[in-house]
């Protein structure tokens, strides 16, 4: 296997001949000229195709089918009529008919490129007539010229062995087109294509002859191996364009394309560095640690030979990265820190500052180890820090790095509950920037920074659309991660108003070679247990989710996501207040409040789980107690604007103010959040509201007298509003909720006198109830 | 432990085992098996007595097949004995381990001690040219004290070859990179001195009073011709090989060593009488008539006559390749290996003779198609290097030649047509002391390189060293007396020293030759002389007439001057003139290129350079002697041909103004 050259490339060179040539008709040119450059220039700088099937056209080796398909349908412009340029296209080929053709054929290729002048004074000294100026010549400099000097010089540099591989190959290559060839030309000798067989075939015999071949064309005829059809730098190219793919998107590499590969280096010998570190990618993503720490260390092995030290800071870098990933984050921190220190001694400005962008992150996530080790002052305090990125980032032009520490500081400020005017210039910044630089990869987490902005200003259909725009517009081109996080938080949001199924239905829509990453995957069937932890929860299904609680807990270490933690924390409660078990609940409230303390954590997390407490008093029949907590909870949230949360904490304070008989108050208070939290969509939300409505409404009409007029209106609003709650609880499948809405109404029924549906609610009540238990 | 019957079973099984293995070239694991039988208790040869070894172990211990029988009963129960040692031996050699190999007969020990005392005792040992009578004392001498060790010959001679070998490899190993630092090719064998005291001590020990030696086979005589042939000590060489031959005469390297002693014919018809008459002697004589570049109708029907017996017989086929080559039939030459590839496509041997025809015929296809023939059937073996080398330097990759020769050399240092043609690569590349060092190796490695000799002279000649040039190119004038080229290049030599009446010498010589070898091939011998059915050079008629103007010997000037230009019009005047261009300014390709082609008689060379200058110097001499009418006709001439116009023209002008001044 060669380099460079491959029999498609001759077959390129001689279609570029056939361009000087001027046999290439002048409305056949861009088709042809643009499959040239199709070929030669690096897939970076080429444009994006308008439909992306037209990328599926070309192989990644040509063959023979696909000159074939570009060249029979374009006439020739010369020649005899009724000949096609595949006709002239062939001839070229075939006319290399021995290895010293083949010689000769790149020697000519010098004739095709433009004189400098020192050639044509040479020229001139041997008597050659300049070229006439109606030729075509190709620049020195043109991607077309430089690519014939390229293959010149790498056909130069061929050892004789590579040589004949190539020659090899290259017959092997054109015969597909034989019997075309043999058919234009009414009938080929057998030993067409190489003319010292067919000259010799008078002399030594048929049978000589075919031995001669046999042993010069050995595996031609034998095995159909393509030895030598691809080059090194064809594999290069193949390499790059898979580990761009593979960062860029996040994936592994499909199975099907594993395999192609692995039959691809197998041949050659010179395998490039590079498919080490293919390898270390797959392996990473495919949670493989040792394989991907061997991996990438053979790959830095390798290159360190060609470039020296110079790239001893990303080889870190990667370590670290790798090594987070896999949850030894001390080894990481060491790794990164390292990787500042060198980057600092070469100067490496881009990598030093992604690697403080990455320890900023990193601390952010794992404080405790962040903690441990002394490096606190690397970045002095958080915010200090991020400006301090922020201006890196501009002023050596990492733009990526630019926008994601804008958003960065922007997610500061809004978990930190600071103003949200802030929080939405930060945004807005970054996406100028992103729209400006048309950085496709930063377009996640600008949506998802939007998404959650809104969603913590309770404006949840704006937060979804965000979702919805990214996963149809933008998820192609970013990282599967981001698609992932996307579809769970619209399952989520789906799974809010209790359509469990579609949420299902989306996170089972993701695709499936995608899933194949290690990380990706987990994250996947976590997010799907909490889904079904949450319906077995609601239908009050609480054996199975004993069960799946007990799987989630188990893998709630701290390399999980702090979100997914959370998550399966509160279930945990819901759960464990489901069973009753209110001791436990608030322990487990008071650990998880601790640790968020340390931590300094979300403060929307932190007022959801002080209205949490405050609720839990009132479930143990003590309300009064949560009063200065949800009091404290509300003001927070207040003036974080962390809406959905301030409603919770409202309710709460409402619920307080109805076991204090502050009806009226409690009843003025639910009245005015509830429309607004409607705008939420959550329906777990709303029910409670109701129902803490019904019973503010149900104290208003006790404290009236009884028959008076204000005591009927008050129990018609009831069962108006208790109406709602069972529907909203009907719909999130609630069961328990159901129950103690319909026990409601039904002793709602009995005050109002009305016995017979009274005893109707009853029975109904008796129904779920039964339903509960065949449930539980 | 074994009971004795099974250690008899177990070394039978063993002993089988090594020689199947061997026999499917299985090396090591024939000497995997080697070593354990050698490695079983031998317990049996110190129980049983002497003499019952007479009778008992040729018939168990010796499997009948493992190996050829020895008429010699007193070497056949040597032989037998040392049956599993031999096995052993022979399969280390396989394996390349030739220190260990020589090791198990001649242990280090053992070989020193007979060395020391043979050197002490025998001062005259190393300076063999008393024959003798010495040779008598000192046999009587050295083996009253030390005796070597009693060794059937076949063990002797596979453990001298063995260090031989050795020596060989240690030497190439310590050359290093060719023609680098260490590699000046004097490197020598240091295995040699000691095979051949050895040697010389143990045909001492064995020659009994009327001066033969008692029970030899020839084969130690070849070692020790060999040997002696390698330090240059080639009298005594020829006669220890001359006396292995007699002994034994189916041993074809044997010949070739002596093939390799013979540095001219004369040599060799001397030796005619000495060697035994038998076909391998036969063959000896053709292919060493061959090596000496030798041709004629003779030689052809000896070789017709070999054919005959051998018909497919490679090696014939190709020294009939090699006789059409050097009588310069390229077209025959070319047949005939072509048709040898086709009976033996997977013969590379001598293939870059074939690849040096396609050089000069400059069929660039086929050198093409050989290389990669070469290359797929092995591209390590220095043949396939030095077509593929051929190949590049007739694309003139000239640095890619020289990487291929290079590796030609590296994997065999005694290529020699590797070392002559990287000569030539490195005189295109204008490297002229690696061509003269690469020269010097190729004429070391065989006097008898015409082409290295006359490259050397080449390159002195381009250093404008001519003297030097001139002792070369006699060399080479030597060696090929018949060729008109190397004949050509002493006289230019000479002439350009100003030695103008030996240069004419040389030149009319070369006419000669070049008379004498076209009748040569036209089977009518000795037609030549002076009086030339065949075309002569013009260049060559031209220097001579140059020469002698410049002696002033004006009317032989002219007579060449006139004899040059006749050159044009043979019998038939349709040769085509470019094509003689072309070979007359090919100068340094790898082989002479002979100006003329078939050498068929009759036909003229047509209007060259050559002749024209004849004609000018022709014409101008007609003016100057006022003979206007033969200088007007030859000035016209020269405008027809158009060579010269404008000197032509003016000489023209000047003819009329004289004639016109005379007729007034």
């Amino acid at each position: 296997m060669t380099r460079f050259l491959t029999p498609a490339k001759i077959g390129l060179l001689a279609l570029i001949e056939l361009y000087t040539d001027a046999v290439v008709p002048s409305s056949s040119t861009i088709p042809i000229l643009s499959f040239i450059i199709n070929q030669l220039l690096p897939c970076a700088y080429k444009a994006q195709p308008r439909e992306p099937k037209s990328l599926q056209t070309l192989p990644f080796i040509l063959d023979l089918e696909s000159f074939e398909a570009l060249l029979t349908s374009h006439p020739a412009a010369g020649g005899l009529p009724g000949r096609s340029l595949w006709d002239h296209f062939l001839r070229k080929l075939w006319e290399i008919d021995s290895l010293d053709a083949l010689h000769e054929f790149f020697a000519t290729r010098g004739n095709l490129l433009a004189r400098n002048r020192e050639e044509i004074k040479k020229d001139g000294e041997l008597g050659i007539p300049p070229p006439s100026d109606d030729m075509i010549l190709l620049s020195r400099t043109s991607p077309l010229g430089s690519f014939i000097r390229r293959a010149k010089v790498e056909y130069e540099r061929l050892r004789f062995s590579d040589t004949l591989s190539l020659w090899v190959a290259f017959v092997e290559w054109r015969e597909e087109s034989r019997t075309y060839w043999a058919k234009r030309n009414g009938g080929l000798e057998r030993w067409a294509g190489d003319r010292v067989l067919a000259e010799g075939q008078e002399e030594w015999g048929l049978e000589a002859t075919e031995m001669l071949e046999h042993i010069t064309y050995g595996a031609l005829s034998t095995e159909n191996s393509n030895q030598g059809g691809i080059s090194t730098d064809d594999v290069e190219k193949l390499l790059e364009f898979q580990v761009e793919q593979m960062q860029k998107l996040g994936n592994r590499i499909p199975h099907e394309v594993k395999e192609q590969f692995k039959a691809v280096l197998e041949k050659n010998i010179i395998i490039p560095s590079l498919s080490h570190y293919l390898n270390f990618l797959d392996a990473w993503r495919a949670g493989d640690y040792p394989t991907s720490f061997d991996n990438l260390h053979r790959y830095f092995d390798y290159t360190m030979q060609n470039r020296d030290r110079l790239f001893y800071q990303y080889a870190l870098m990667n370590l670290a990265v790798l090594q987070a990933d896999f949850g030894c984050f001390d080894e990481a921190v060491a790794a990164m820190l390292e990787t500042v220190s060198t980057a600092r001694e070469n100067k490496d400005m881009a990598c030093l500052n992604f690697a403080l962008n990455w320890l900023y992150h990193f601390g952010k996530a794992h404080p405790k180890i962040m903690k441990g080790t002394d490096s606190t002052n690397i970045l002095g305090v958080e915010r200090e820090g991020l400006a301090f990125l922020r201006i890196k980032a501009k002023e050596t032009g990492m733009w990526t790095l630019w926008s994601s520490s804008l958003l960065s500081e922007a997610k500061l400020g809004m978990s930190n509950g600071e103003s949200v005017a802030t929080a939405f210039e930060n945004i807005l910044k970054s996406s100028q920037l992103i729209v400006e630089k048309n950085m496709k990869s930063m377009m996640g987490p600008q949506m998802a920074m939007h998404s959650s902005l809104w969603g913590r200003l309770g404006v949840a259909h704006l937060s979804r659309q965000y979702c919805d725009i990214f996963l149809t517009c933008h998820a192609r081109y970013a990282l599967f991660d981001d698609t992932l996080r996307f579809t769970t938080r619209v399952a989520h949001l789906l799974a809010e108003r209790g359509r469990y199924d579609e949420a299902m239905e989306k996170l089972e829509g993701l695709d499936e070679n995608s899933l194949r990453t290690w990380k990706s995957n987990q994250y996947w069937l976590k997010y799907r247990g909490i889904l079904r932890l949450k319906r077995d929860l609601h239908r009050n299904n609480l054996s199975g989710a004993d069960h799946l609680l007990s799987q989630l807990t188990q893998c709630n270490s701290s390399d999980t996501d702090t979100d997914l933690a959370y998550e399966t924390n509160t279930l945990h409660i819901d759960y464990l207040i489901r069973r009753t078990n209110y001791g436990q609940a608030l322990a487990k409230i008071e650990q998880m409040a601790s640790e968020m303390k340390e931590e300094g954590d979300d403060l929307n997390l932190r007022i959801k789980l002080l209205t949490m407490k405050a609720l839990l008093q009132d479930k143990a029949g003590r309300p009064q107690k949560g009063f200065s907590i949800a009091v404290r909870a509300a003001s927070i949230a207040w003036r974080a604007r962390l809406i959905p949360a301030l409603w919770g904490a409202m309710g709460a304070i409402a619920n307080i103010l109805t076991s204090l008989s502050e009806f009226q108050a409690s009843s003025q208070i639910l009245v005015a959040i509830i429309p607004r939290a409607l705008e939420y969509e959550n329906c777990t939300l709303n029910a409670q509201l109701y129902s803490f409505l019904v019973d503010a409404y149900m104290g208003l009409a006790g404290q009236a007298e009884s028959g008076s007029p204000t005591r009927k209106e008050n129990l018609t609003r009831c069962l108006q509003f208790i109406d709602q709650a069972f529907d909203e609880y009907s719909t999130v499948e609630d069961i328990k909720g159901q129950c103690e809405i319909m026990a409601k109404k039904a002793t709602i029924m009995r005050v109002v006198g009305d016995n017979v549906l009274a005893n109707d609610y009853a029975s109904a009540y008796l129904d779920l109830k039964k339903g509960l238990s065949v449930g539980a | 432990m074994l009971s004795q019957r099974d250690a008899a079973e177990m070394r039978a099984n063993l002993q089988e085992a090594v020689v199947k293995c061997s026999e499917r070239c299985l090396y090591q694991s024939a000497k995997w098996a080697a070593e354990l039988l050698t490695s079983l208790s031998t317990t049996e040869d110190s129980i049983e007595p002497e003499d019952s070894q007479m009778t008992e172990v040729p018939a168990a211990a010796v499997p009948p097949i493992v190996v050829t029988g020895n008429v010699d009963p007193e070497e056949a129960q040597l032989e037998a004995k040392e049956i599993n040692q031999y096995l052993l031996a022979k399969s280390f050699f396989d394996c390349r381990e030739f220190d260990r190999c020589a090791a198990v007969f001649l242990p280090d020990t053992v070989l020193s001690g007979i060395l020391s005392t043979a050197a002490t005792k025998n001062p005259n040992a190393s300076a063999p040219q008393g024959k003798g009578k010495s040779r008598g004392s000192a046999a009587r001498t050295s083996t009253a004290l030390v005796a070597t060790p009693k060794l059937s010959q076949k063990s002797l001679f596979l453990a001298l070859y063995a260090k031989f070998m050795s020596g060989e490899k240690k030497k190439d190993e310590d050359s290093e990179m060719v023609m680098g630092p260490h590699d000046g090719g004097n490197a020598i064998n240091k295995q040699l001195n000691v095979i051949s005291r050895f040697l010389e001590t143990w045909f001492l020990e064995h020659t009994n009073e009327n001066g033969s030696v008692d029970g030899s086979q020839g084969w130690l005589e070849y070692l020790y011709g060999m040997v002696l042939a390698k330090d240059k000590n080639e009298a005594q060489a020829m006669h220890w090989l001359l006396k292995s031959v007699h002994l034994y005469q189916m041993n074809w390297s044997c010949w070739l060593e002596m093939a390799s002693l013979i540095g001219r014919m004369e040599d060799l018809q001397q030796l005619g009488q000495r060697v035994p008459a038998h076909i391998f002697g036969f063959i000896f004589n053709i292919h060493t008539s061959l090596e000496l570049y030798q041709s004629g109708p003779d030689l052809s029907a000896r070789l017709d006559q070999l054919l005959s017996i051998f018909p497919t017989s490679p090696f014939i086929l190709t020294c009939v390749a090699l006789l059409a080559y050097h009588t310069k039939d390229f077209v025959t030459a070319d047949a005939h290996f072509s048709n040898l590839l086709a009976l033996h496509p997977h013969r590379l041997d001598s293939l870059d003779h074939y690849s040096n025809i396609l050089y000069v015929m400059n069929l660039r296809p086929k050198l093409s198609f050989l290389a990669h023939l070469c290359s797929a059937v092995d591209k390590f073996r220095p043949e396939s290097c030095v077509v593929i080398g051929n190949y590049y330097s007739l694309l003139s990759s000239h640095e890619k030649a020289v990487q291929y020769f290079r590796r030609a050399l590296t994997l065999d240092r005694s290529c020699l047509s590797a070392w002559t043609l990287m000569g030539h690569e490195y005189v295109e590349l204008k490297n002229t002391h690696a061509a003269i060092e690469s020269y010097r190796r190729a004429v070391d490695v065989n006097r008898r390189d015409y082409r290295a000799w006359y490259g050397l002279g080449q390159t002195y000649e381009v250093l404008e060293m001519h003297a030097y040039a001139l002792w070369y190119y006699k060399r080479a004038a030597g060696l090929r007396p018949w060729d008109g080229k190397m004949w050509m290049a002493v006289g230019s030599c000479l002439q350009k020293m100003g030695r103008d009446l030996e240069g004419i010498k040389a030149l009319k010589r070369a006419l000669q030759a070049d008379s004498y070898y076209d009748a040569g091939v036209g089977s009518s011998f000795g037609s030549g002389g002076r009086e030339r059915a065949a075309i002569m050079d013009p260049e060559i008629l031209l220097q001579i007439a140059g020469m002698y103007e410049r002696l002033e010997d004006e009317a032989e000037a002219r007579s060449y001057m006139e004899m040059c230009v006749a050159q044009e019009e043979g019998a038939a005047e349709n040769l085509d003139s470019s094509v003689i261009n072309i070979h007359a300014d090919s100068q340094s390709s790898e082989d002479d290129s002979r100006p003329q082609g078939g050498g068929d008689t009759g036909s003229g060379t047509g209007v060259t350079a050559a002749t024209s200058k004849a004609r000018m110097w022709l014409a101008k001499h007609a003016m100057r002697t006022g003979d206007y009418n033969r200088a007007m006709q030859l000035a016209t001439e020269l405008c027809q041909d158009g060579v010269e116009v404008e000197e032509a023209k003016a000489l023209v002008r000047e003819v009329r103004v004289r004639q016109e001044a005379d007729g007034l």
